[in-house]
């Protein structure tokens, strides 16, 4: 019964580079058909740990089960069954989208998606025939995503798959892996986008200096660390401190952000303060929190710093 | 098999369409034989030109130096005024200049002694060697027949073309050898570099292709360049300029395959060491000057200083262009060619172990 195994099973890995441990004890159970978000700064030891799932790298310490299979005794069992999007921008810099999906698929040995499925899921038919050198920052991306489905993995990993994308491109590529979800895989993402993970995400679990500090529902995540509102002053400093209702206040460049569990309390003494010339509230903004402030105030640091 | 036949193709394509790749490996070989070939064709090979003066330049009544150095083949000789050839000799047109007085006939002829003044540039190798020496003995010949006492020794000259090696019947096999080399230096290790720099490496890491198709697969393309760069240098070096090809072409065959496999396993350990393109760039380049250079396959390994010479007798590409020179033109061996295909095999199997050792996937 394939349904009841877990996707991902990795407990307590441990990976040491010199000096630096890259990833201290970090336990991670994906369900299948769920989307996993894994958060975290550049340097929080998130490539490590997914790469060790991959078995692109071997753990210091901690076991890994994927689709069932231990990774140390059923490594090409899994890499038949599993798909991994990088970020690598030419991967065959003089082959054509298509020459790239056909060699691709020729090293897999099961059932695997055709190359014109993949491009047209893909939206790359207009480039199917150039060299891939050719592509556009956000269509070589996408190539890096068709590439990872090309065996119909069960379950996909993927690396930033948004990063340098428009808007626009970006919203049809959460399309796109919201469709690969729904024919059944599994996706263990990383992303320092918070709002993607949001949108995109059953579940996260955010990375900081190589542990999981927090992990659920991205929802449920901001609930469980914020019950205030964020109220944003572009314009605010220290004038700001007391203000009734203000939980806590965080500097945002030259303005402040303000927690308050009395939204009104707060707005009505802002709104009296700026009556008065005591306060400049231009361009006041009133929000619920994100993902982006528990990491704030979980690290005391935004996540791309 | 077939990953491995998919991605040969893959890498032949990806070669084909890379403009650089094309002219690096198969046409800068060409255009150095074509370089060379018109460097030194027919160079020591033309007459040496020779000025007489006649006081009334060319015309006017026979002369008797003039008729006797005329009919030695290896002079080209012109006659004219003194002041005319002296010009020309300060230009270079002419390599020795011949002053004998009008009267020199008469001269001797009466039992008078008279002299003959011979100018010439002592640079000039074909002055100094050929013409002086040549000159003189015609002199002395003429002596006695103007004297009437014919020498019991008289010279006959005849001109044979010698069938021996050209200089362009050298170069061809080393710059063969030379491109072999750089197939495995340029063409093996900056590729393998950026196939790892870009996380190609890694990224195929991810699927169940084994490693061993993906060396294999680039052995195989490695050395279907090898067989284009051999038939390309051969063809031209035939076309262009009449280098034949001597009847070992299986030993020539067997030292072309022995030749790439050695020089792409350096390749490969050179990949093995190189963290970064740039580091690559350097140790490719720092590797291909002295290998050139002191290998003896554009220079004859007897003009190298003494010291030098324990890096001659342990670079590669010395014994591959040595080895190709004797299969392919016949050229007298420097090495036996057992010794040649011992170091070139034990080079390969060295690159190859500490390749497999030291390579890094990531």
């Amino acid at each position: 019964m394939r349904g009841s195994v877990q996707a991902i099973r990795a407990v307590e890995l441990r990976k040491r580079y010199g000096d630096i441990l890259a990833v201290d004890g970090v336990s991670i159970a994906v369900e299948p058909g769920e989307i996993l978000g894994l958060l975290g700064p550049n340097g929080a030891g998130k490539t490590t740990t997914v790469e060790m799932i991959e078995g692109l790298r071997q753990p210091d310490a901690g076991t890994v089960h994927v689709l069932g299979h231990d990774l140390r005794t059923d490594l090409p069992a899994v890499r038949q069954r599993i798909g991994v999007q990088l970020q690598t921008t030419a991967l065959f810099p003089r082959l054509t989208v298509r020459e790239v999906l056909e060699l691709f698929r020729t090293f897999y040995a099961g059932d695997t998606a055709s190359s014109g499925e993949l491009i047209e899921l893909l939206g790359l038919a207009e480039k199917a025939g150039s060299l891939t050198r050719t592509l556009s920052g956000g269509q070589a991306q996408r190539l890096s995503v068709a590439l990872a489905l090309v065996n119909r993995p069960e379950l996909v990993f993927m690396d930033e798959p948004t990063t340098g994308l428009d808007p626009q491109a970006r919203r049809a590529l959460w399309d796109t892996i919201r469709g690969v979800r729904r024919r059944g895989a599994t996706i263990l993402l990383t992303t320092h986008y918070m709002e993607e993970a949001e949108e995109l995400c059953d579940r996260v679990a955010i990375m900081d200096g190589g542990r999981v500090i927090a992990a659920g529902p991205p929802a449920r995540l901001v609930d469980r660390h914020f019950r205030e509102t964020a109220i944003e002053v572009p314009a605010g400093g220290d004038e700001l401190h007391g203000v009734p209702g203000v939980e806590r206040v965080q500097r945002e460049g030259c303005g402040m952000t303000l927690y308050s569990s009395d939204t009104g309390a707060t707005l009505g003494a802002l709104t009296g303060m700026a009556a008065d010339g005591r306060a400049d509230i231009d361009g006041l903004h009133v929000r619920r929190p994100t993902l982006e402030d528990v990491f704030l105030r979980l690290t005391g640091r935004h996540i791309r710093d | 098999m077939t990953p491995v036949l998919h991605l040969y193709v893959a890498s032949q394509k990806t070669f084909l369409r890379d403009r650089m790749a094309l002219f690096w490996t198969l046409a800068f070989p060409v255009l150095f034989i074509l370089l060379f070939g018109v460097i030194f064709s027919g160079s020591g090979q033309d007459p040496v030109a020779v000025g007489v003066v006649r006081p009334g330049g060319a015309a006017g009544a026979p002369d008797p130096v003039l008729a006797a150095l005329g009919s030695i083949p290896a002079l080209e000789v012109r006659a004219g005024t003194r002041d005319d050839l002296m010009e020309r000799l300060d230009a270079g047109d002419l390599r020795v200049v011949v002053n004998a007085p009008p009267t020199l006939a008469a001269d001797v002829a009466g039992g008078r002694e008279a002299e003959v003044e011979v100018i010439f540039d002592p640079t000039s190798a074909a002055a100094r060697q050929i013409a002086v020496p040549v000159i003189g003995a015609a002199l002395r010949e003429l002596d006695g027949v103007i004297r009437r006492r014919p020498a019991l020794i008289t010279t006959r000259f005849t001109t044979v073309t010698a069938d021996r090696l050209r200089t362009i019947d050298f170069l061809v096999p080393g710059i063969l050898a030379m491109a072999l080399m750089q197939l495995g230096l340029f063409g093996t290790a900056a590729p393998l570099v950026q196939l790892r720099e870009r996380q190609v490496l890694r990224r195929l890491g991810a699927t169940p292709l084994p490693r061993s198709a993906l060396l294999l697969s680039q052995l195989l393309h490695r050395l279907t360049i090898a067989l284009a760069q051999v038939v390309i240098i051969v063809a031209v070096g035939r076309l262009v300029f009449g280098v034949e090809i001597g009847d070992r072409v299986g030993l020539l065959a067997v030292f072309c395959v022995l030749g790439a496999l050695t020089f792409v396993s350096l390749g490969y350990l050179i990949a093995a060491l190189s963290r970064t393109e740039e580091s690559v760039f350097g140790i490719t380049s720092v590797l291909n000057f002295p290998m050139m250079f002191l290998s003896g396959i554009f220079f004859p390994l007897e003009t190298m200083p003494d010291w030098i010479r324990p890096v001659v007798q342990a670079i590669p590409l010395t014994y591959l262009g040595d080895a190709l020179r004797q299969t392919m033109v016949g050229a007298p061996p420097v090495h036996a060619l057992g010794l040649d295909a011992l170091v070139l095999g034990i080079w390969l199997a060295a690159a190859a172990a500490l390749s497999v050792r030291l390579f890094r996937w990531e």
